[in-house]
C-alpha cells in the first residue's frame, strides 16, 4: 500500500470503500499518458459521483494539504494528470457523467466533467446542434476539453472551445463553491458568461491547479444541412499560407487546416521517411458548411476566386481531389478512427506528443522551415498541420510527434525535437497550449516578469496550500 | 501435441510485449462508439462500468497491468502478485467488447494478453482464484467444470430418440457441452436442439457419457495444463469419429464450446491433422444453412415480440485477423484488417423467419453488444456481480418492449434470467432452439 492508510480511510468515507484505492497496479494505470512526460505513480485515486463528494474530498486535500490532480480521461498529450509531487490524490471524474440540461432554443448544453464527446454528440446530433468536436478520442471529456482552450471543427467559424463556454460551477481548492456566469445569478440561466467580470479565466487554461470545475454550459450551435470540403495542394507552405489567408479573410469556413505531406499519411511514418520527389509538400482542406444551397454556392465561387487569384499571382496551388475516407475524417467528428491515435501512432507505437501552439499565421513560414530541420534531424516526421482561426486572426500550429514508449531513448529522442521546437516557436511568438512543464520553463524564460509574478499571485491567492495539480505551473 | 500459447514474458520478437506496448493510453476502447450519422454511443466494458478506475476499464487497463506485471522500462518496478491484482485480472469477462474498439496494432492481441496473464498466475501458483478451483479440480476429476460425475453427462437425453455416435455412423455429431448436462436449468436447450434436428430431419448423433468438456472454462481462467488435456482428448474423439463413423460436421448450441474449438484448438501444431474433413459449426449457423437450403420452413405463429443477444463467444470473439508479421506490406506486426466471422445476421434471419414473431433489435447488438457478465470465469468467482451487470442488459431488452430474450449461449441463457430476477423483472431468456422448436 502507498500513502496514508489515514487518508485512504477518509477518501473511503466520503466516496464508499470500493471507489477510493491505494492499490499499486491500479496506481500505475494512472502514472503515465501517451505523452513524453515521465511516469509517476499517485497515491490514492478516488471517483466521487457529485459535486458534493468532490467537495469534501477537496476539503481533505487541503486540511492535510494533499495534491489532488483532476482527471476524466488522461488523453490531454502533456502528461497532465501526472502527478508531479508525492503522495498525490488523483480525482477521477469520469462518474459525474450526467448531461443535466441541453437547451435547445437557446443552444447550449449543461454538462458534468464525465460527459465524453461520444455521448454528448449522441444527444446534440439528436436535436441537429453540435459542438467543436475535436480529432481527439471519442471517450475523452467535453468539459476538460473546453476548459483547457480545445480546439475543434468549428474552431474557424466561432473560435476555441473555452470560447464556447456559457456559464461554470467549481469547486474551489479551500473547498468552497462558487458559480460564474450567468447561472451564479439565477440557478436555472447557464446561457452567458458576459456581461459580467469573466471569473472563468480563473479556471480555463489552468489545467486543474485552480480548482475542479464540476459543471459548464457551452454553446452548441446548429448543423447546417449543406456541407461541401474543397481541398488543395501546393509545393511550399509559403504558397498555401497565402492561399489560407485569403480564403481566411472571407470567413467562410469552420475549418481551415492544411497539412504537411507527413501528416497527410495514415500513419505519420516512424521514423522519418523521405517524401516522394512529385508529391506537393502541402494539402489543405477548407469544410464549408451552409444553410442553403445558395450560401453554399456563394462560398464555393469565393474558393474559386480564390484559387484563380493565387494561380495568377504564380501559386503552386492545385485543387485537389480529396479521398472519400478523409474526407468523412474531415465531418464525422469525433471519429473513433482519427481519435484512437490510429492516424497518427500506429506505426511508431504506444505514444504521441506535440508542440502544439497558436501561432501567427504570418510566422508560420519560419517557423516550419526549422521545425522540418529539427524533425529530420532527429529521424522523425515533421508532421505539421496549420489552422487559420476565425478568419486570419492566428492560428494552430502543431506537430504531431508520435514515440515508441517502450523505448526510453525514443520517447527522449521526441522529447528533445519537441523542445528545441518548442524554442524556435516562442522566438517567433507562438504560445503552445496544454503545455507539459518542460514547456513552462521555455515560456517562464521569455516571459515579462510581471506575468510571471501575476499567475503565482493568483495561484497562491485562490489555492493558498499549492493543492490543485501541483508543479504543473513549474513554480506552483 | 505441442500447443503455441503465447506467453505474457517470453522473448521473442513479436511477442505479446510488443503489442501491449503498443497501446496509446486513448481509452477509445472504453466505449462503444460510431459516427453513424446519427452517432451512437454505448456502454461497452461490464468490468469498467462496476469497479470504475483505469486498470479495470477495457483494454487500456489490461495493456496497463501488463506493463507493471512484466515491469515498466522507467518505473523498473518489481512486480509482486496481490489479491487486489488479481481481483482486476480475473473481474473482466473476456468479452472484447474493448477490442473491437481499438484501432492499434495491439487490437488483434487483447485478448491473448488478458489470457497470458491469467496463464502466468496459474503458473506462479496464485491463480486462478479460490472459487475458480473446484471448477479446475472438477475439470480434472471428472472433464466437466460443473463437479458432475460422468455418468451423469448423458442424463438429458433420457427418454429421447438419440443415435450413439460411438456405435453407429453418422455425418453429424452434436456436441451438447457441459452446460446443459449438469445445469438443469439449461437442459432444455440440449433436449430441444434434439427436437428441432428430428423435425427436421437431421442424421446426427451424440457421444453420450462419452463427451468431454471442450476446455473452454478453464483456458479462459489460464489453467492451460487442464485445457491440453481435454483438448487433446478431444481431438482425438474427434478424429475417430471421422475415420470410424464419417463424422464430417460438429454442431454445438454452446457459444463458448464453438469458439474454443474453432479458434483454441487451432494453436496445436497437429490441428490440422486431427481436423482434416471436419467443421465444426454452432446449431445456429447450422440450421440457418438448412433453412436456406429449403430444408425447412417454419410454420407455426408466434404471435410474441422478441430481442436477440449476441453472445461475445459466437459474434465479436469469431474473426480472422489480418496482422503483417513479416512486414511485407506495412511493418513488423502492423495490424492490417479483421474479417468478421461471427454468427450475426443468421440467429436474426432465423427468428424473423417465424410468422407472428416481431423482433426488436436491443441498443447494443452484433459487434458493439454488451456482454451478459457471466464470461472469464466471472460468474464462478462473482455471481453476484454477473447477475447484476446481467440485470442491466435485461433493462436494455425491456426497452425493447420485448417478451422473451433470444440467445444462443447457455451461459449468456443462464445469466440473463439471473439478472432478470435481480431486477424482478418477469423477461425471461431462451435459446433460439426452443423459439424455433415451438414453431416447427
Ligand atoms: C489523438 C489525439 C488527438 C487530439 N486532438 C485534439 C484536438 O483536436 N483538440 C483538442 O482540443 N484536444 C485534442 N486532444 C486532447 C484531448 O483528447 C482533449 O482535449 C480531451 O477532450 C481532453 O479530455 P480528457 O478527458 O482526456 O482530459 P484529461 O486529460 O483528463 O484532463 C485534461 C486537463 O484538465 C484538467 N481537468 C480535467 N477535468 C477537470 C475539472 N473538472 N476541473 C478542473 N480541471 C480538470 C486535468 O487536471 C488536466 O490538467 C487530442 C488527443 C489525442 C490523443
Ligand atoms: S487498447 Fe487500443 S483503444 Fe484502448 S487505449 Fe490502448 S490503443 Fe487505445
Ligand atoms: S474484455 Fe470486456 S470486460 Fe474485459 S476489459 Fe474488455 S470490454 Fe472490459
Amino acid at each position: 500500500m502507498a500513502g496514508d492508510p489515514n487518508i485512504l480511510k477518509e477518501l473511503q468515507g466520503i466516496v464508499g470503500e470500493e471507489q477510493a484505492t491505494s492499490d499499486k497496479h491500479i496506481m500505475y494505470a494512472y502514472s503515465y499518458d501517451m505523452s513524453f512526460v515521465k511516469n509517476k505513480l499517485p497515491a490514492y485515486v478516488v471517483l466521487p459521483e457529485n459535486a458534493e463528494e468532490v467537495q469534501q474530498i477537496v476539503k481533505l486535500a487541503n486540511k492535510t494539504k494533499t495534491p489532488l490532480i483532476p482527471y476524466v480521461a488522461g488523453t490531454n498529450i502533456g502528461g497532465l494528470c501526472i502527478p508531479e509531487k508525492d503522495n498525490s490524490i488523483v480525482m477521477d471524474l469520469k462518474r459525474m457523467n450526467r448531461i443535466i440540461r441541453i437547451d435547445e432554443d437557446s443552444r447550449y448544453a449543461i454538462i458534468e466533467p464525465g460527459v465524453s464527446h461520444a455521448q454528448l454528440a449522441e444527444e446534440l446530433y439528436k436535436r441537429g446542434l453540435r459542438f467543436g468536436w475535436p480529432v481527439g478520442p471519442p471517450s475523452a471529456s467535453v468539459l476538460a476539453c473546453a476548459i483547457c482552450h480545445g480546439i475543434g471543427g468549428i474552431t474557424g467559424r466561432y473560435g476555441l472551445n473555452s470560447e464556447q463556454i456559457t456559464s461554470m460551477e467549481v469547486v474551489r481548492p479551500t473547498g468552497e463553491v462558487a458559480r460564474v456566469g450567468s447561472c451564479a445569478i439565477q440557478e436555472d440561466s447557464w446561457h452567458s458568461l458576459l456581461p459580467l467580470p469573466l471569473l472563468n479565466g480563473l479556471f480555463t487554461g489552468w489545467l486543474g491547479t485552480t480548482g475542479v470545475v464540476t459543471k459548464i454550459g457551452i454553446f452548441t450551435p446548429a448543423i447546417p444541412p449543406e456541407v461541401e470540403i474543397v481541398t488543395t495542394a501546393t509545393d511550399t507552405l509559403q504558397d498555401m499560407y497565402k492561399y489560407m489567408l485569403q480564403m481566411g479573410r472571407y470567413e467562410i469556413a469552420d475549418d481551415l487546416t492544411a497539412v504537411s505531406w507527413w501528416l497527410s499519411q495514415v500513419p505519420i511514418p516512424y521514423p522519418y521517411k523521405e517524401k516522394p520527389k512529385d508529391a506537393p509538400e502541402w494539402n489543405s482542406y477548407a469544410v464549408l458548411y451552409a444553410y442553403t444551397p445558395k450560401e453554399l454556392e456563394a462560398k464555393l465561387e469565393m474558393f474559386e476566386q480564390t484559387v484563380k487569384d493565387q494561380q495568377k499571382a504564380g501559386s503552386s496551388l492545385q485543387v485537389t481531389q480529396y479521398p472519400e475516407e478523409a474526407r468523412r475524417a474531415r465531418t464525422e467528428l469525433p471519429s473513433q478512427i482519427v481519435g484512437s491515435t490510429k492516424n497518427y501512432s500506429k506505426e511508431a507505437g504506444g505514444g504521441i506528443s506535440w508542440p502544439g501552439t497558436f501561432t501567427p499565421a504570418n510566422r508560420w513560414v519560419d517557423v516550419w522551415e526549422k521545425w522540418r530541420d529539427i524533425y529530420t534531424k532527429r529521424n522523425l516526421s515533421p508532421s505539421v498541420r496549420v489552422t487559420m482561426y476565425r478568419g486570419t486572426h492566428y492560428g494552430m500550429l502543431r506537430a504531431m510527434t508520435p514515440l515508441n514508449k517502450q523505448y526510453p531513448d525514443q520517447v527522449e529522442n521526441a522529447r528533445m525535437a519537441i523542445v528545441e521546437a518548442l524554442q524556435v516557436l516562442l522566438d517567433n511568438g507562438g504560445i503552445p497550449y496544454k503545455p507539459p512543464v518542460d514547456f513552462w520553463k521555455e515560456i517562464f524564460d521569455r516571459a515579462d516578469p510581471g506575468f510571471v509574478q501575476l499567475i503565482q499571485d493568483v495561484k497562491d491567492f485562490i489555492d493558498p496550500n499549492n493543492i490543485m495539480n501541483p508543479g504543473k505551473l513549474l513554480y506552483r | 501435441m505441442e500447443w503455441n500459447f503465447r506467453n505474457i514474458d517470453k522473448e521473442a520478437e513479436l511477442n505479446l510485449k510488443h503489442f501491449f506496448w503498443k497501446c496509446t493510453a486513448c481509452g477509445t476502447c472504453r466505449s462503444g462508439y460510431t459516427f453513424g450519422p446519427p452517432p451512437t454511443f454505448r456502454k461497452i466494458c461490464p468490468q469498467g462500468q462496476k469497479f470504475g478506475f483505469e486498470g479495470f476499464f477495457a483494454s487500456k487497463g489490461k495493456a496497463a497491468l501488463a506493463r507493471w506485471m512484466t515491469s515498466d522500462p522507467i518505473l523498473k518496478n518489481e512486480f509482486e502478485w496481490t489479491p487486489e491484482y488479481l481481483k482486476t485480472l480475473y473481474t473482466c469477462t473476456g468479452c472484447a467488447g474493448c477490442q473491437n474498439q481499438c484501432q492499434i496494432d495491439f487490437k488483434p492481441h487483447i485478448i491473448d494478453t488478458i489470457e497470458a496473464m491469467r496463464a502466468k498466475a496459474v503458473q506462479d501458483g496464485v491463480g486462478p482464484l479460490k472459487d475458480h478451483n473446484v471448477l479446475v479440480q472438477s475439470m480434472r476429476n471428472n472433464d466437466n467444470p460443473y463437479t458432475g460425475p460422468r455418468g451423469m453427462r448423458a442424463k438429458w437425453m433420457k427418454g429421447l430418440d438419440v443415435k450413439d455416435i460411438n456405435k453407429e455412423d453418422s455425418s453429424v455429431l452434436y456436441f451438447a457441452g457441459c452446460t446443459p448436462a449438469y445445469n438443469a436449468p439449461i437442459r432444455q436447450l440440449a433436449v430441444k436442439t434434439v427436437s428441432v434436428f428430428n423435425k427436421i430431419g437431421v442424421d446426427f448423433g451424440t457421444l453420450g457419457k462419452k463427451e468431454v468438456c471442450c476446455g473452454s472454462t478453464v483456458l479462459r481462467l489460464g489453467a492451460r495444463e487442464e485445457f491440453k488435456r481435454v483438448a487433446e482428448k478431444n481431438l482425438e474423439i474427434f478424429k475417430n469419429l471421422h475415420d470410424e463413423r464419417g463424422v464430417d460436421t460438429i454442431v454445438t448450441s454452446c457459444a463458448g464450446c464453438y469458439r474454443c474449438i474453432l479458434e483454441d484448438y487451432e494453436i496445436a501444431d497437429d490441428f490440422k491433422d486431427y481436423m482434416d474433413g471436419i467443421t465444426i459449426k454452432h446449431t445456429a449457423d447450422f440450421i440457418y444453412d438448412l433453412y436456406k437450403e429449403g430444408k425447412f420452413e417454419p410454420k407455426n405463429e408466434i404471435d410474441m415480440k422478441v430481442t436477440y443477444h449476441d453472445p461475445c463467444h459466437l459474434g465479436r470473439h469469431v474473426k480472422d485477423w489480418k496482422v503483417d508479421w513479416d512486414g511485407s506490406q506495412q511493418w513488423k506486426g502492423s495490424y492490417l484488417d479483421v474479417e468478421d466471422k461471427g454468427t450475426f445476421e443468421q440467429p436474426r434471419e432465423l427468428i424473423k423467419a417465424i410468422p407472428g414473431i416481431k423482433y426488436e433489435e436491443m441498443r447494443r447488438n452484433r459487434n458493439n453488444s454488451y456482454c451478459c457478465g457471466s464470461g472469464g470465469g466471472v460468474k464462478t468467482a462473482f455471481p453476484d456481480w454477473a447477475a447484476e451487470n446481467a440485470a442491466l442488459r435485461v433493462e436494455e431488452a425491456e426497452q425493447t418492449g420485448a417478451e422473451k430474450i433470444i440467445t444462443c449461449c447457455p451461459f449468456c441463457h443462464a445469466n440473463l434470467n439471473d439478472g432478470a430476477k435481480v431486477r424482478n423483472s418477469q423477461l425471461r431468456t431462451i435459446d433460439l432452439v426452443e423459439l424455433l422448436d415451438e414453431a416447427l
